[in-house]
């Protein structure tokens, strides 16, 4: 398959992107020792005047994400013309992340915005900062900033004066925008997303966590599976690291990865790793005072190919189980199970109408079970304990699947390559399957999502309109991992209008359940590239 | 219609529309291609509907008329003052697209 070969292939946009965090490593030794103030005052203060003490005007008005501040950064050079070298706009960026950052829970609830999560679909919480920014922006991208009202206003006036057309597009033009934008929108910013906060006062006067260590990790990858490894991490500067991992899938593949990470604001860690040609990034949170890892990963260039990945102390940690592969066993029936965790002692139990049948394989943080169910097991989540660890919910039992979502719910892919600079946008789409519970309804709180499993794949034409364009021809493919990738960007002569290889398609999904099929169907949205395309969209 | 007569390529086609269906068609493609960023806003990579095929068609065929006046400006560069020389030496979109790059520098 081309496409695969394609996204496999490192770009050289991720390589630079690889240089830029690998840089970022170095250069924390700067930041540390005050050159990076020196910096900011060199750099900076030309237009932004310092006030002492560590604050400049405008510049310490806001508080933002690692990412949010090299893009503001950035934005200094290629529309201000500051010049700086990469080196330099890694301890700045450092360095502003560190003292006007944001605590974890001000960032919690729009990690999707930062971490890359392909195709969320946003329920802005706010509705005039939504009807104000989000006609443009992610909500997210807004959520994850903090500002004084006078800053939150003064953006409106620099989005005015830079983006003038601000006032004329739809949203715009048919109300009076402007005075909404600098009068209830920019109160209401400040208010809901204001500078001064309780929690990043406090998380200010933490002190700093130290990753170094053992880890014990588990996650998820669309595509693949579950999975579940070690990492080691090792101090080599303050907040940077070196990062060695091994991971093992449950299809039976592993593989090791190994890299740098740098902890930006205590705990918003970014690590760049390698496994032979692949580039993966992490975007994660340290949390519980450096004893504990979570997030996401994707490949460089191709945010949607990643997973998620969770990670506790392995040197030390209270005995705790992370992950049962596979998370959900049917009534009724023989299986192995695979325990991972921490600390891992003693016997196993599944609860109720779960027996095991023998130990395959055991040590403290892998247990291999042969188990069996009775066929009257009751349907749901329950815990699993080995000795004193024990999970929430890590095992579902089921009697049958009842129905099956796709996920993402609105996936959107995008065309790419063919010589154009940028690449495919693939979809990777997953088969959830979910279990009714007692109520006997679905789409009821009593429903048991089952986890992801197998499912044969294929996509029709959405809609009238796209059979007459022939859009499930030209737009693109699916293979049997549930991974859409796109045709070929620019105009193709073979369609009407020589229109892109854009398209509406429906993706159809068929998991078996012993000799039952239960299907779902999403739309998927093929599009065109985006060609301004900073970390947070 | 017996009073006019047609001037350019799309005139034409209106004129040799077999039916008032076909008629429909190439105006309202007249109108997404030509002036699509200013008379119905279609979202960038969605149309109201969140689908495509309210979008110019190619997407080539207008995007000049996006990074000109500053109109998609979180997708599209802006030529209007963030970008001067996005497109410079690009003139045909249709054409030159794989020459136009992707702007935030990594």
């Amino acid at each position: 398959m081309r496409e695969i070969k394609h996204y496999r292939v490192p770009s050289r946009t991720a390589i630079l992107f690889t240089i830029l965090l690998a840089r970022c490593a170095v250069s924390e030794s700067l930041a540390s020792d005050g050159t990076a103030e020196a910096l900011v005052n060199s750099k900076c203060a030309v237009c932004h005047s310092a006030k002492g003490d560590g604050k400049w005007d405008r510049i310490s008005e806001s508080r933002r994400t690692p990412e949010g501040w090299d893009m503001t950064v950035a934005r200094m050079s290629f529309a201000h013309g500051v010049k700086m070298t990469r080196e330099e706009r890694s301890s700045i960026v450092k360095y502003l992340s560190d003292a006007y950052g944001l605590s974890p829970d001000e960032s919690a609830a729009h990690r999707y915005i930062v971490d890359r999560t392909p195709s969320v679909v946003e329920h802005p919480e706010n509705k005039l900062i939504g009807d104000t920014c989000a006609r443009c922006h992610s909500y997210g991208r807004i959520a994850v900033q903090r500002r004084t009202e006078a800053d939150w206003r003064k953006l409106v006036h620099f989005h005015v004066g830079q983006f003038p057309a601000i006032e004329i597009q739809a949203g715009g033009r048919d109300r009076n925008w402007f005075e909404i934008a600098t009068g209830d929108a920019s109160v209401e910013l400040g208010k809901v997303y204001g500078f001064e906060s309780d929690s990043w006062n406090k998380w200010k006067a933490q002190k700093p966590a130290d990753a170094s260590g053992s880890w014990r990790l588990v996650g998820h990858k669309p595509g693949t599976g579950a999975y579940e490894g070690t990492a080691t991490v090792k101090r080599t500067g303050n907040d940077a690291y070196s990062v060695s991992m091994t991971v093992r899938y449950e299809n039976g593949t592993s593989e090791q990865l190994s890299g740098s990470a740098l902890v930006y604001t205590g705990h918003e860690w970014r690590a760049t790793l390698k496994s032979g040609e692949r580039e993966i990034n992490q975007v994660m949170t340290l949390a519980d005072g450096g004893r504990s890892l979570s997030g996401r990963w994707f490949e460089s260039g191709y945010d949607a190919i990643g997973g998620t990945l969770r990670a506790v102390r392995a040197d030390g940690a209270k005995p705790t189980v992370l992950s049962v592969q596979p998370a959900a066993l049917k009534a009724g029936t023989r299986g192995r199970l695979v325990i991972n965790g921490v600390g891992l002692d003693g016997d196993v139990s599944l609860g109720n109408g779960v027996k095991v049948l023998s130990v395959a394989e055991r040590s403290a943080e892998r247990v291999v079970v042969e188990v069996e169910s009775a066929k009257d097991a009751v349907t749901g989540p329950r815990e699993v304990k080995v000795g004193n660890a024990r999970s929430g919910d890590a095992l579902k039992v089921y009697q049958r699947i009842d129905y099956v979502k796709i996920t993402p719910d609105h996936p959107m892919a995008r065309v790419g390559g063919n010589g154009g600079s940028m690449n495919k946008v693939p979809a990777q789409l997953e088969a959830l399957a979910y279990t009714v519970g007692a109520d006997g309804k679905a789409g009821t709180a009593d429903d048991v999502q089952l986890g992801a499993m197998p499912a044969t794949w294929s996509f029709d034409n959405l809609n009238k309109v796209a059979a007459e364009m022939k859009d499930a021809k030209f737009a693109g493919r699916i293979d049997q991992t549930g991974l859409f990738m796109t045709n070929d960007a620019g105009p193709n002569p073979q369609r009407k209008y020589r229109t892109n290889n854009a398209g509406e398609l429906k993706v159809t999904a068929a998991v078996k359940d012993g000799t039952r099929t239960v299907k779902a169907t999403a739309p998927l949205i093929v599009t065109v590239q985006r060609f301004n395309d900073p970390p947070i969209r | 219609m017996n009073r006019l007569k047609p001037l350019n390529r799309k005139a034409h086609q209106i004129e040799a529309a077999p039916n008032d269906e076909a008629v429909e068609k190439v105006v309202a493609m007249t109108a997404a291609v030509a002036g699509c960023a200013t008379t119905f806003d279609p979202g960038w990579e969605l149309d109201p509907f969140l689908g495509v095929a309210g979008l110019c068609q190619p997407m080539e065929a207008d995007l000049y008329g996006c990074s000109d006046p500053c109109w998609w400006p979180a997708q599209v560069p802006d030529t209007l003052h963030t970008y001067p020389d996005w497109n410079t030496g690009k003139d045909d979109a249709a054409r030159d697209w794989k020459a136009l790059q992707s702007v935030f520098p990594k």
